[in-house]
């Protein structure tokens, strides 16, 4: 932005009334955004203490539970998040060059990658249903039931997991709603925050799954 | 002081369109090939050392997602500052309550409790009718 936009900034229709450039409008929606980002942190956060401390009281029940669920389907995830988080990272580079197509064509990858992560996530959910591996009074999976404990680990499962699912299911809708500010041409090269804010909040997802991964399934 | 922040942070903006698309794929590919390894490590029995060679890969891919595509190396100083806090914040929390839980002696930990007490609760499973006939 130079400072003649500056200048002719009330005319901006992306300009708020109560911001006197959309650069202070910029900033003020980046710090919000990354405020809340560190708040997701913090939520999540919370989760992964309960992990550490119920893992600490029940190492070996933790060990064995995580034995039963499917490294090759938890892998496939990462690998679909992170491919996802890339694809996102170029949609918002498309839209900051002017590349609308690529940049509708990347949103819906993601999107794509989004529902494919879901479908896998219900795969395992459903297998876990049908053994009984689930959480607290509801555990009922005799091939576990000798390591008291192992209802805890699912208990941490299905709520970091489930938590998780539910932020890949806002992302999507954030991403479809900004797919269609780039489609009917509200975001481009010269007013592209939205987008750099529903890219991140997808990053955000990716990040806790990063996390999440490898302390569910790889124990 | 804000503004001041945000001074080279605006200009850092405009020259990020320039870095090109390359430098996505490259991330993505060491993303890949870290997800590889501690699927690989994963696998392995290194003992105590799983963990802590677990959570350093997934470090290093966070902070890799964190740098690049979520652009906190061009992002304006405030905003590093209150993301990197919630980071902060969850290693004081992490720590502390690890700290009382690592010094801990073991007979008071769940896990060390008397093994009669997990058959105790098969017994009372696998017969619920006679259980209340004993008062």
């Amino acid at each position: 932005m130079s400072s003649s936009d500056a200048h002719a900034g009330h005319h901006n229709p992306n300009l708020a009334h109560h911001f006197d450039t959309i650069e202070k409008q910029d900033h003020a929606v980046r710090l919000g955004m990354w405020l809340f980002l560190g708040t997701e942190v913090l939520l999540f956060a919370g989760l992964f203490l309960g992990y550490t401390v119920y893992r600490h009281f029940y190492h070996d029940a933790f060990h064995h539970a995580s034995r039963s669920l499917n490294i090759t389907l938890g892998a496939t995830n990462t690998v679909v998040l992170i491919t996802s988080s890339l694809s996102v990272a170029l949609a918002y580079y498309a839209v900051k060059v002017g590349k609308r197509q690529l940049a509708l064509g990347m949103l819906a990858f993601t999107i794509v990658c989004a529902c494919g992560f879901l479908v896998i996530k219900y795969v395992e959910y459903a297998h876990k249903f049908h053994v009984g591996s689930l959480p607290g009074k509801w555990f009922n999976d005799p091939s576990l039931a000798k390591y008291p404990g192992a209802n805890l680990y699912f208990t941490v499962y299905f709520l970091t997991t489930g938590l998780h699912a539910f932020h890949v299911i806002v992302g999507m809708s954030v991403l479809l709603w900004v797919a269609k500010g780039v489609y009917k041409g509200r975001y481009t090269a010269e007013y592209y925050v939205p987008v750099e804010l529903g890219a991140l909040y997808w990053h955000l997802v990716d990040l806790v799954w990063i996390f999440l991964f490898p302390l569910l399934y790889l124990i | 002081m804000a503004h001041a922040g945000n001074e080279p942070t605006s200009k850092a903006e405009s020259h990020a369109g320039t870095h090109g698309a390359g430098r996505y794929f490259v991330i993505w590919a060491i993303l890949l090939a870290f997800t590889g390894i501690t699927v690989w490590t994963g696998y392995m029995d290194l003992g105590s050392l799983n963990l802590p060679l677990a959570m350093t890969i997934a470090s290093i891919k966070a902070t890799l997602v964190i740098l690049f595509f979520m652009h906190m190396t061009e992002a304006a100083g405030a905003n590093r500052l209150v993301f990197s806090a919630s980071f902060i914040f969850l290693f004081v929390m992490i720590i502390g309550v690890f700290g009382d839980l690592w010094t801990r002696n073991p007979m008071t930990l769940p896990s060390s409790a008397p093994s009669t007490e997990g058959p105790e609760i098969e017994v009372i499973e696998a017969h619920p009718g006679p259980a209340p006939s004993h008062h």
